[in-house]
């Protein structure tokens, strides 16, 4: 890796955040204008920040981790036989499996302590948690796609990484929970 | 870094600081949310604005952090809180994205307001102020942030930990406090 560059960082991330910037534009009109239909579902609301929230913090750990791994070269931009990235994956699910259901659980007791029946919280607990994994194991691929695809073409995936998966984590994690909630059937 | 990867100490690690972000967020949405309606009675476009800024702020402070990741874990930069060459350009070009972006922030939200909001009497002095708070806004919380965000990388690094682990999620969680303070802060000295 060269000493760092002020111009390259800054020439390199503009983009990046830029196209960033128009995303969470969109996402926040889209949000507002399905916002009725949307908030029929009890809790809901309170719900997407957190999963927003966690689903780009966990992206943001394996993408930190990733890079320094490709800089470092105990990893290579490729998927076959690659013990650190293997590593680093499995880390990430532990994380998320653990977090999103410590979260599930605390909207359970939300949802009961606001007066919900039972069987209800718990679907809505389950919904969240269901929603959390399939977030984080879309999010996973994205980062490490954009990993190595930029590391590949000689982009600094430092700058890269992080702001697409917060991103596209802001416009899954509606949908994942949207979804969730169908399938579990709140 | 070892070739082999520590499962154990990156979720020990990865998790102690999600379960700080968790309680924020979950503490923190309600009063948000309240704050940010605050906001459209100040000025038309405003409110457009906050979401793509704490989202920068975001992004800017989590690459970043990724980049004294990488260059702690490299061995590219030292871990010492002195403002060596590698740690100047790192803070440099965040703060200077830091502006230019939010100015962006601040033309784009006022393209938002000009399409969908209702019209404005005097649409090139609007323009001026939301440029003007997105630029004070960016500017106050990234100079805030990235200081914490170097101090932290060092800090973890030399305390054992892995600043990959937690560096980018803490700053997105504090971020969102320092960003909305100085967004408040912003609009009070422009309007």
């Amino acid at each position: 890796m060269a000493v760092y560059n002020i111009k390259h960082i800054i020439l390199e991330s503009y983009p990046v955040l830029t196209a960033c910037i128009i995303i969470a534009l969109a996402a926040g009109s889209l949000l507002k204008s399905s916002i009725v239909e949307i908030s029929e579902v009890p809790l809901i609301l309170m719900m997407i920040p957190p999963i927003n929230g966690m689903g780009g913090n966990i992206g943001s750990i394996l993408g930190a981790r990733l890079t320094s791994a490709l800089h470092m070269g105990t990893l290579e931009p490729k998927l076959r036989g690659q013990r650190v990235l293997r590593g680093n994956l499995a880390a990430t699910a532990l994380i998320s499996i653990a977090i999103y259901s410590l979260i599930g659980a605390a909207f359970i007791v939300i949802a009961l302590s606001s007066g919900m029946p039972l069987a209800s919280s718990l679907s809505l607990g389950l919904a969240f948690f269901i929603a959390g994994m399939a977030l984080s194991t879309a999010l996973m691929f994205i980062t490490i796609a954009s990993a190595f695809v930029s590391f590949k073409g000689g982009l600094d995936p430092d700058n890269m990484v992080i702001p697409i998966v917060t991103a596209v984590g802001d416009v899954l994690g509606v949908t994942c929970l949207l979804l969730a909630i169908k399938i579990v059937g709140v | 870094m070892a070739r082999e990867v520590d499962v154990r100490s990156v979720v020990v690690q990865g998790l102690s600081i999600l379960l700080l972000c968790a309680l924020i967020e979950l503490g923190a949405g309600g009063v948000f949310t309240g704050m940010q309606e605050g906001f459209t009675a100040f000025l038309p476009g405003l409110i457009v604005m906050v979401p793509p800024l704490l989202d920068l702020r975001g992004n800017i402070n989590g690459a970043l952090a990724s980049r004294l990741g990488t260059g702690l874990n490299a061995g590219l930069i030292r871990p010492r809180l002195r403002l060596s060459a590698e740690i100047r350009v790192n803070l440099a070009s965040s703060l200077i994205l830091s502006v230019i972006a939010s100015a962006t922030i601040g033309i784009f939200s006022f393209v938002v307001n000009l399409l969908t909001g209702p019209p404005t009497i005097n649409a090139i002095q609007l323009l001026i102020q939301l440029i003007a708070i997105a630029v004070i806004a960016g500017f106050t919380s990234g100079l805030i942030l990235a200081s914490l965000t170097v101090v932290m990388a060092i800090f973890t690094f030399k305390h054992g930990w892995d600043p990959d682990n937690v560096t980018a999620p803490a700053m997105t969680s504090i971020g969102d406090f320092v960003t909305i303070a100085c967004i408040y802060l912003a609009v009070l000295l422009v309007i």
